[in-house]
């Protein structure tokens, strides 16, 4: 090859060097552009908490975390936002209580059971659950189903009792039934014993079922805007969340676990129960936790349809009462306490906003970890 | 455990995952069949006389001609009843006067006693002159108690009427020759055969709540507002008015789109959603503007230069807790932010709601994003860089024209999650009322927007069971939006998908 040729090929050592700049200030361009979504996440913790720090220098920790009197308008202004606290947490438990047995009973369905053309038909649909907007399900809430709750209370709880206990209460009947015949065995003829051990358990959890449902049939509800009604809201609108992570989860056990557990004989349901769920708890253990995180910072519904009312319910679990939680404070306070920025009124806001914020950033963090972590122990 | 019963189980176990299932999908019916089904009937309704008359005197549409010539035979149809009201005031004021001059003859009468009985007594005749008083005494008490029957009579007669009048002026309109209501929802009667039906019962009945056991919650008593009126002129009135309901108000199927892009008249007691609609759209695009270059080129870099490290783990760190953040927060952080430190606008703005809005759905496309640009074959790349391109080159000449699609799903997604947003705009871009945005308005000034006012309509307006058909409107026309970009992504998903299986 002649000289001539090979240095025409070859870049001069200025356009070499000009383009190894211009690469290098691309990347810092794009770098910078990508850590705005951190300087974001910076911004949003500093700017919060710059507000925050006031009320607690003006007020202290202490009434605002111990004391239940919510009263930021009296003079002197009270702030104990213990109630607000509780009914956080008692709509996100219901939620939970709502969204995660259905979740995990729908992931395995959908993972595990259904076939792949049905499975196309499902997705969609926790899609539109997942996307349907918030306030849309608080108008649900407050319009259709508060109204609903007050004037049939009683005949929704107990239908509710039937839906929910009905298929579990039938299971425990078999496997007992079948245990105790078990047990029996030699003794009596096996159709003997199921002829006389399935009547008697099942009158009995027909019975449990009756009572408890006539003696909440009998329940009046005063108002529909409650604790149980936005709970299943919450838990509806957590379920997708739930679904779709815990799928995931269940899929990445891959197919060898359950191919062997299979192979020494289990059944559908006890290669998942024993082997499935176990191997990938810790990624449904992170669809909970982003469950509670859904919950726990949703506004709309929560305002709308939980009647707003800072009071600790008698007894503590009653959900049948109003309640109050801190996004709905956030939302409903900031109208008139924008006017006077600058007081512990406006602060306490962005108070319960921190707390907010702490708690969603520790949560994802450990959803974070723990996603990692079973990623690391299934070895991908 | 026996075989028999571990197959049951088995099933049993399928039997509860199919059911989650079926919750699941009944849920969403649940949820969505009143919003469409009721949110439908804001578009398609039986309109009558009075809705085309607001058509034609507010938004100026509809056949002036044929409107007039159904009106007269509207108002000749109505005459009968206004008649029976007059002929009732007429009668009340009739029966009044009669008793009043009743009462004004006692009294002239104990007058003239007066005098005489005086004159008997400066004449000394003191028996006869009592006599003339006890007489006058008893007329006196006899006009007294006939003021207070009067009284009775009043009340009787007046407080029901208006309460009447009222509920006729609610259900038709004002009467012929009142004066015209400033408001413009007392200009016009019922404009939906529905509620026209609610309010024509409210004229027949009246409501009480029956608090009388206080052991269970109040009852509701309806007693016929006829009772009020036995033999009065007004007494054949009310069976009048509900055989010819119809003819009075002229219900008619009614096709209103333009319920979409009609400005709202005397806060959505008339007219359409325009301003609402147009705010929605103005905060997404907003919220798009930034959020797309941020969150694409911050894909890019992720996928494509950054080397695996401290750094991008963290910076992986603050984009999942950037999602995980309340939205609540995102609003009140866009107010001590946008509008309090760096003061993109004196008010609350579009701009200050989409910026804020673009942070919340940043993390959404940067992970879509980042899948699309994942799910390119590294053949494509290889290929480029192959040929000689480098690596910016094939960035954007290879693997973004392959990833577009992916990209493109992304992007509608959040879309969807914009508009449906609330908690981030109420402190920054929100307001009840307000008229259409024109475009260069969005940096200053605050919008309505369908999320918001949804809230707002259903909590905070002072007509909230009147306007219910707005609600749902608004929330069906939020919910359509949302959902036809979700089935939009679902689609284009669909077609990517078979794409890459060949």
């Amino acid at each position: 090859m002649s000289e001539k040729a090979n240095t025409s090929l070859i870049m001069s050592d200025a356009a070499s060097r000009n383009q190894r700049i211009a690469n290098l200030l691309g990347r810092a361009f794009l770098f910078l552009i990508t850590s705005l979504s951190t300087f974001a996440v910076f911004f949003i913790f500093y700017f919060i908490l710059k507000d925050a720090i006031p009320f607690f220098k003006l007020e202290g920790f202490k009434e605002f975390f111990t004391t239940a009197r919510w009263y930021p308008s009296g003079s002197p202004a009270e702030f104990g936002a213990l109630p607000i606290f509780l009914g956080t947490g008692l709509v996100t438990l219901g939620a939970i209580l709502v969204a995660v047995p259905l979740g995990i009973a729908a992931s395995v369905c959908l993972s595990d059971l259904l076939p792949f053309h049905i499975r196309q038909i499902v997705k969609p649909v926790i899609e539109i659950l997942a996307a349907i907007p918030s306030v849309a399900y608080g108008f649900f809430a407050l319009v259709v189903f508060a109204p609903l709750l007050q004037n049939h209370g009683g005949a929704i709880l107990s239908a509710g009792v039937w839906i929910v206990l009905g298929p579990i209460l039938a299971l425990i009947v078999v496997v007992s039934g079948d245990l105790t015949l078990d047990k029996l065995r030699g003794k009596i003829s096996p159709k003997a014993g199921a002829a006389i051990v399935f009547p008697i358990l099942g009158t009995l959890a027909i019975a449990l079922l009756y009572s408890l449902s006539s003696r909440l049939s009998g329940v009046e509800i005063s108002s529909g805007t409650n604790a149980l009604n936005v709970s299943i809201i919450l838990g509806i609108m957590a379920l997708p969340t739930v679904v779709s992570v815990s799928e995931d989860a269940l899929q990445a056990a891959g197919r060898e676990l359950r191919e062997g557990s299979y192979a020494l004989g289990a059944t559908r349901a006890e290669t998942i129960i024993k082997t499935i769920i176990p191997a990938s708890i810790s990624g449904i253990l992170a669809a909970v936790i982003l469950g509670v995180m859904r919950a726990i910072g949703e506004t709309m519904v929560v305002w709308m349809a939980s009647g707003n009312a800072a009071r600790i319910p008698e007894p503590i679990y009653n959900v049948l009462q109003p309640i109050r939680t801190l996004t709905a404070t956030i939302a409903g306070d900031m109208g008139e306490a924008d006017h006077v920025t600058g007081s512990s009124r406006f602060h306490v806001l962005f108070a319960m906003a921190f707390c907010l914020l702490a708690f969603s950033f520790i949560m994802n963090l450990a959803s974070e970890i723990i996603v990692k972590r079973s990623r690391k122990k299934l070895g991908k | 455990m026996r075989l028999e019963t571990r197959k049951l189980l088995d099933k049993a176990f399928s039997g509860l995952g199919l059911i989650a299932i079926a919750v699941m999908g009944i849920a969403l019916l649940l949820i969505l069949t009143p919003i469409v089904w009721r949110g439908s009937k804001a578009f398609v309704f039986k309109g009558t006389i009075e809705h085309r008359r607001v058509m034609l005197e507010q938004f100026d549409r509809g056949n002036p001609d044929k409107f007039t010539r159904e009106y007269t035979e509207i108002t000749a149809a109505r005459a009968p009843i206004y008649k029976m009201m007059e002929d009732f005031e007429a009668e009340t004021i009739a029966q009044i006067s009669s008793m009043e001059s009743q009462m004004d003859a006692k009294k002239d009468r104990a007058k003239e006693l007066k005098t005489a009985a005086r004159a008997l007594k400066s004449d000394g005749k003191a028996d006869e002159a009592d006599q003339l008083e006890a007489e006058e005494d008893r007329l006196k008490d006899e006009a007294k108690e006939l003021k207070s029957r009067i009284k009775e009579f009043k009340t009787a007669r007046t407080e029901p009427y208006d309460a009447l009048h009222e509920a006729i002026r609610e259900l038709l309109g004002p009467m012929p020759g009142q004066r015209t209501p400033v408001l413009l929802r007392q200009q016009y009667g019922q404009t939906r055969w529905d509620r026209t039906l609610v309010k024509l019962h409210e004229v027949l009945y009246t409501e009480e709540w029956d608090y009388s056991n206080a052991d269970a919650m109040g009852v509701l008593v309806e007693t016929p507002r006829v009772k009020q009126f036995k033999g009065t002129r007004l007494e054949p009135f009310f069976q009048y008015l509900e055989e010819h309901i119809e003819e009075m108000m002229r219900p008619k199927t009614t096709f209103y789109w333009q319920f979409i892009t009609d400005k709202s008249k005397d806060s959505h007691i008339f007219g359409g959603i325009w301003p609402e609609v147009l705010g929605t759209i103005y905060l997404t695009l907003g919220a798009m503007i930034f959020a797309i270059p941020m969150g694409v080129i911050a894909a890019i870099y992720l996928c494509e230069y950054a080397k695996e490290g401290r750094v991008i783990s963290f910076l992986r760190i603050c984009i999942s807790t950037l999602a995980g953040v309340p939205s609540i927060v995102f609003g009140l952080f866009g107010l001590a932010f946008f509008l309090n430190t760096i003061q993109v606008s004196d008010s609350k703005s579009v701009l200050a709601g989409s910026l804020t809005l673009s942070l919340l759905v940043l993390p959404t496309i940067i992970r879509s994003s980042e899948e699309a640009i994942l799910a390119v074959p590294r053949a494509y790349k290889e290929a480029a860089l192959g040929l000689g391109a480098g690596r910016w080159h094939t960035v954007m000449t290879v693997i973004l024209p392959a990833a577009l699609p992916g990209i493109l799903t992304g992007i509608v997604i959040s879309m969807g999650r914009a508009a449906g947003e609330t908690a981030p705009i109420i402190f920054t871009a929100a307001v009840s009322v307000g008229a259409p945005l024109k475009i260069w308005e969005t940096l200053s000034q605050p919008t309505p927007a369908l999320p918001w006012n949804i809230y707002n309509l259903c909590t905070e307006h002072e007509a909230v069971d009147e306007i219910r058909h707005v609600q749902y409107g608004m929330v069906f026309t939020l919910v359509a939006i949302v959902l036809l970009l979700n089935l939009f992504a679902i689609l284009m998903r669909a077609r990517i998908s078979k794409k890459l299986r060949g």
